[in-house]
């Protein structure tokens, strides 16, 4: 069985003969490509695949680390086209990398570096111009790294030698006021240091710079410019949007646009440089980011509700009363299309929907697009159409249940018909027919095909595509998590 | 834990005993709490949703801006402005000591700086109620005095590694303390530490420029860690001890003597024999944008 797309990116180039697109889309650890003019191609290749492996034999550090027994591939998380669509940058969960991929003529995909960071990262952006990657990890840390690794990159590494001669020094002395347990730890320092430290973790090896940090986990990152100046928005899991100033100065923040109640996950800027965020809150926020001050609510919760309800055959996740139901907001996209109206789309975890506002007219909400089944990510093609990959593993509106019915489709089509509104787009059915059903390998080259009859087998691999396409909700702080004990 | 139960009942009982008497001063064996606090687990904290939200009225009464009797300001039918008005106070909290413990520089600022608000923040439950038991009896016994002793004092439990900005706002403070901190020995607790280059930043932010983060430890490597990060940060020079040793008066010479001499930690070294590092950093004016 083949993976859900848990992301698409896609991508225009003007021809001599018109416009071409491309579209991208991550199912697990492969990139699968296709083209509006039929070229199509999956990442890793058979034979690279093969290679790997093989490689992987080979002492590489990390690898060996990770993987005692078997190679496990790296799932994709975030895929993104540069601004002049001469790269994808894509990260990888498992083995907390970026990956760079340049993307050749007739659109096919080349790997030109692979930088594993010492966390996990959580999104990443590219600076207006191109050059530099911003990359927003699991410990609240942003990073600066250049898109192309300078040559010089493989020589920074520090000498053996120069490691080994530094001698580990306790930074207590029995002077210093500390406790029992201190003591006991200087104690062990002091007994470990006559035996030789051990190596501490390997920091990563290319250039890359420490820009700001939140304590706290951090779940999205947007690089903007106004004007001549630039800035960087983070947000993170305890309701924060910081606005900081862009390279060089990325030191200086500049403000907090305060108001969410719950994580934040999500950020989005619309074409007139409006700011919208939403996570774990009943509404979207809509920012005049750059005086912090909000505009306006969106009201997502009731949206997705009144879908549910007005969609009895749906699995219901949990709403038994109205208070108790929560939505957890996984992607946000502005519709590219240059009309003079702002649209945005937003999907939510384990709904088979996706909700179309209009900030500032009233009602904010102007479409809800039903789906076949959960959706996960959207990319724009064209000049009027979005592709939604959508969940066909799960039963729609539920993140647990394996649904029954086989061969629906991983993509739906979506393009903006002559009254503005949204419409199934059945033209693209055929031309991405491979695209939508088979291409990608799934799980058969692991030989754990989804026919086996395995039960245990099923629910690990059902258990990881949950963890790949459903982490959201998770973000949602637990009540009963004080974890402190009072002595 | 056994005794644990039997523990608990005598701070119960001591602390519903001292509800009594307003005036009797708290004593820290009922308070003593487990030194280290993990500053990136989701404590249930109560934080405001941003500084224009948060209840300074009740932390400084006596510098409200409506007085009130009761509690109104929580009341659910109030708007949002209504209920921010009833929050508010008439200046603003301009010194900050992070990870106050137990309290001594706030009690020894607070007749020293009588016309300056400031706030004391500290994670641990406990030692929290202990600085605001201890705040509510010297208010007491000093009611009758015309100078309003101890209102410009006050403590609040918080996670200012993740919350700062939620409660100040950009160039609010003059002075940030930052008085024996947690050493986080191990390396790889060395992220929990309450300095650090992207920390700093937030520093910045709540500080006015001029403004200066003070700094005290008894432990060498984290001093130098301190001023490593500190010596970082665009934002921040270190001020040469000429400013703050020796003689002279100036508030700067007196914060230090203060937090030399009169926080818990000062004194412990102070009999222990032990080596104190002082270190200041001065936030300098923002540059300007790059292209501007």
């Amino acid at each position: 069985m083949t993976l859900p797309y848990q992301c698409l990116a896609a991508c225009s180039r003007s021809t001599g003969d018109g416009d071409e697109w491309a579209l991208f889309g991550a199912a697990g650890s492969e990139l699968v490509v296709q083209s509006s003019t039929g070229i199509a191609s999956v990442w890793p290749a058979e034979e690279s695949q093969a290679k790997n492996r093989e490689e992987a034999q080979e002492p590489a550090e990390k690898r060996v680390k990770l993987s005692p027994a078997v190679e496990q591939k790296p799932n994709f998380t975030t895929l993104k086209v540069s601004h002049d669509k001469k790269h994808l940058i894509g990260t990888t969960a498992e083995d907390k990398c970026i990956r760079v991929f340049e993307i050749e003529a007739g659109w096919r995909l080349k790997q030109i570096s692979e930088r594993c960071m010492a966390r996990r990262p959580c999104s990443i952006d590219l600076t207006s111009n191109d050059s530099t990657i911003l990359c927003a990890d699991k410990f609240g840390d942003v990073y600066s790294l250049p898109l192309i690794p300078p040559p010089e990159d493989e020589l920074n590494v520090m000498p053996e030698s120069e490691k080994a001669q530094k001698k580990f020094l306790p930074s207590a002395s029995l002077s210093t006021v500390h406790s029992g347990r201190n003591r006991k730890v200087l104690e062990e320092q002091l007994k470990q240091a006559e035996k030789g430290r051990p190596q501490p973790k390997d920091a990563p090896k290319f250039k890359h710079d420490l820009l700001l940090g939140h304590v706290s986990m951090l779940t999205d990152i947007v690089s903007a410019t106004v004007g001549s100046r630039s800035y960087i928005i983070t947000v993170d899991r305890d309701e924060h949007i910081r606005v900081s100033r862009g390279l060089p100065q990325a030191h200086i923040i500049e403000g907090f646009c305060h108001g969410h109640e719950e994580f934040v996950n999500r950020l989005c800027l619309t074409q007139s440089g409006r700011l919208i965020s939403g996570g774990g809150d009943a509404h979207l926020y809509v920012w005049d980011w750059l005086s912090y001050r909000l505009l306006e609510k969106l009201p997502i919760q009731a949206a997705v509700l009144d879908y549910f309800q007005k969609h009895p055959e749906l699995e219901l996740p949990v709403p038994e009363k109205e208070g108790n139901f929560k939505v957890a907001v996984s992607g946000i996209w502005n519709v590219p299309f240059g009309n003079s109206t702002e649209e945005i789309l937003v999907a939510c975890e384990g709904v088979p929907a996706l909700f179309s506002f209009i900030p500032g007219s009233s009602p904010s909400l102007s479409q809800t697009l039903p789906l076949s089944g959960n959706a996960l990510s959207v990319a724009f093609i064209g000049a009027r159409t979005a592709v939604v990959s959508v969940d066909h593993m799960h039963k729609a509106g539920s993140t647990t249940q394996i649904r029954d019915d086989q061969g629906v489709s991983r993509i739906q089509c979506f393009s903006i018909a002559q009254d503005g509104q949204w419409a199934r787009d059945d033209t693209l059915t055929e031309p991405l027919a491979w695209f939508s059903h088979d291409a990608g390998e799934g799980e058969h080259a692991d030989g754990r095909a989804a026919g086996t009859d395995d039960d245990t087998a099923r629910a690990g691999f059902s258990k990881k595509v949950r963890t790949i396409l459903y982490g959201v909700g998770n973000l949602r702080k637990r009540p009963e998590a004080e974890a402190e004990i009072a002595t | 834990m056994p005794g644990e139960p039997a523990k608990r009942q005598k701070r119960e009982a001591y602390k519903k005993g001292l509800e009594e008497d307003e005036a009797a001063l708290p004593k820290k064996k009922f308070y003593r709490q487990r030194a280290h606090a993990n500053p990136f687990s989701d404590h249930s904290l109560v934080y405001p949703k941003s500084p224009a939200d948060m209840d300074w009225a009740g932390l400084y009464p006596a510098h409200a801006v409506k007085k009130h009797e009761t509690k109104a300001s929580h009341d659910l039918s109030l708007s949002e402005e209504e209920s921010r008005a009833l929050k508010a106070i008439t200046k603003n909290v301009e010194i900050a000591d992070i990870g106050c413990g137990f309290g001594g520089l706030l009690f020894a600022l607070a007749p020293r700086f009588p016309d300056t608000l400031i706030l004391g923040m500290e994670i641990r439950i406990s030692v929290t109620e202990y600085v605001s038991d201890k705040i509510r009896a010297l208010r007491s016994q000093h009611a009758t005095s015309a100078a309003q002793d101890y209102q410009n004092i006050a403590v609040l439990r918080a996670n200012t590694m993740k919350f700062l900005p939620n409660f100040f706002t950009r160039s609010q403070l003059h002075s940030i303390f930052l008085c024996f901190p947690d050493p986080h020995f191990k390396q790889r607790k060395h992220k929990a530490r309450i300095v650090s280059y992207t920390l700093a930043s937030e520093y910045a932010y709540v500080l006015r420029p001029g403004g200066i983060v003070y700094t005290i430890t008894d432990v060498r490597d984290l001093h130098e860690w301190m001023v490593g990060h500190f010596e970082k940060h665009a934002s921040f020079l270190r001020v040469a001890s000429e400013e703050y040793d020796g003689e002279g008066e100036s508030d700067v010479r007196e914060r230090v003597r203060i937090m030399r001499t009169e926080t818990e930690e000062g004194k412990k070294v102070e009999r222990n024999k032990g080596e104190k590092f002082v270190a200041l950093f001065r936030r300098v004016e923002d540059p300007p944008w790059p292209e501007d």
